[in-house]
């Protein structure tokens, strides 16, 4: 078995973040799966290029998990790979990965995470905070889980390798995103007086109209979600269309 | 994460020579983009070029009816920008396809993945320039606006944003505990909003 040096870890670490570089609609992450294995590959077939460029084109089949902890499964499959086991079952093993990884990491990540410190960021903006101090408390508290998930991934994948699944459901990752759910849901909320006197800006009774209104149609948003949604989107379009044709033709 | 709106729109703003209008634009594209999650094959709005364009329609007139236009100005972008995606996508397909290789070398494959990284980037600074080219006809549009307009676009900014805010609650759960987060954030801050001021 082929030790997974610092170097060769972080080699695999920085090849992860380029996973999604090649998606596509037929293999979705392969290629990027097959990329970020090229290290350890070329070094396990070392001196017998037919059974590299094997290897290589079976490890750019289809592969779409979530792109953070794609590092769990490049980890795991490289440590597969290293104990020369078989190819079909390395198959076998990356189609069974896909789902459990995406699904902890797209409600994890881009349904509670990215939300969240958004949401807080723009909370410490109206709060009063300067504009950078926002940006860098998102960008700090982010990609602090971002890295960590990347990390925590290939340490689990290579200690563990096919029994990754099972180390996965039993890691507290699967309960995080619904522990998450409470302190987003208050943050929106706090958000909604905070946005409304921002984007208002006016003082005393005024204040207390325009954070009514908000407040209520936060709650129809929270009622009525998929009309919501829509008119959220379009009447700010439409109404810039409508500013735009008619500043351009009448005034 | 430096193309989120929340970062783009202040760095645009930073070059244009005003970061906080930035980060204003950014914060309602932030807020709008809420629920565009970037799952499985989904296609999503390109929030980068959207944040850019946004802020560089906002930064030079300022008010709440140029923010209004600037955030629609970015939606539009962000929609160009997701096909752009998709397109690249397709030829994304095409540039790593194995099948009818006689050899798959790391040379191969790293020459062909980092390609495709760049077209993406050419991509986004196409998206980018398209929209920066188009901003003149914006700023003519505004150019003549009155103020009458102010009160109107901050309540359809408000509308969209408080809107935005429920439907990102109500997907994430519909539980009791959810509404009650909800609603003692809303309320506590309302009372300290209005006490403070």
């Amino acid at each position: 078995m082929v030790a997974l040096s610092i170097l060769l870890r972080l080699r695999l670490l920085l090849r992860s973040l380029a996973i999604q570089g090649s998606f596509n609609y037929r293999t979705m992450q392969g290629a990027g799966i097959g990329f970020a294995l090229i290290p350890v590959l070329v070094r396990l077939h070392r001196g017998d290029g037919a059974s590299l460029a094997e290897s290589l084109r079976r490890h750019t089949r289809f592969y779409n998990g979530h792109p953070y902890l794609s590092t769990v499964a490049i980890a795991a499959v490289a440590r597969m790979e290293s104990e020369q086991e078989n190819a079909e079952e390395i198959e076998r093993f990356k189609g069974a990965i896909v789902s459990p990884l995406g699904s902890i990491g797209d409600r994890l990540v881009w349904a509670r995470w990215r939300p969240l410190c958004s949401l807080l960021a723009l909370l410490l903006f109206l709060a009063g905070a300067p504009w950078w101090v926002a940006c860098a408390a998102f960008l700090v508290l982010y990609n602090a889980v971002h890295f960590g998930l990347r990390v925590w991934g290939l340490h689990l994948g290579w200690r563990e390798g096919h029994e990754v699944g099972r180390a996965l459901m039993g890691s507290p990752l699967r309960r995080l995103p619904d522990r998450l759910t409470i302190p987003l849901a208050a943050v929106a909320g706090a958000l909604l007086p905070l946005l409304a006197v921002g984007l208002g800006g006016t003082s005393g009774a005024g204040s207390l109209s325009v954070i009514g209104i908000a407040l209520v149609l936060g709650v129809v948003g929270a009622w009525r979600p998929a009309v919501a949604g829509r008119l959220a989107v379009f009447v700010p379009l439409i109404a810039s269309l409508v500013v735009v044709a008619l500043g351009s033709t009448v005034w | 994460m430096i193309s989120r709106p929340i970062v783009a729109g202040p760095v645009a703003g930073l070059l244009l020579g005003d970061p906080e209008a930035g980060f204003w634009a950014g914060a309602v594209l932030e807020v709008l983009s809420l629920r565009q999650l970037p799952v499985g094959a989904s296609r999503y709005w390109d929030t980068g070029p959207a944040a850019v364009a946004a802020t560089a329609v906002f930064v030079p007139t300022g008010g709440p009816l140029a923010l209004l236009v600037a955030v629609g100005f970015g939606v539009m972008v962000g929609w160009l920008g997701s096909w752009s995606v998709h397109l690249t996508r397709h030829l994304n397909a095409r540039l790593v396809a194995t099948e009818g290789r006689v050899a798959v070398t790391p040379m191969w494959l790293t020459v062909r993945h980092l390609a495709a990284m760049a077209v993406d980037l050419l991509r986004a600074a196409i998206i980018t320039f398209l929209a920066v080219w188009a901003l003149p006809r914006t700023a003519v549009g505004m150019a003549g606006l009155p103020r009458l307009g102010d009160a109107v676009a901050t309540l359809i900014l408000l509308v969209s944003a408080s809107l935005m805010l429920g439907v990102d609650v109500r997907t994430m759960a519909r539980d009791r505990q959810t509404w009650a987060a909800f609603g003692v954030g809303a309320v506590l801050t309302a009372i300290l909003v209005l006490w403070l001021r």
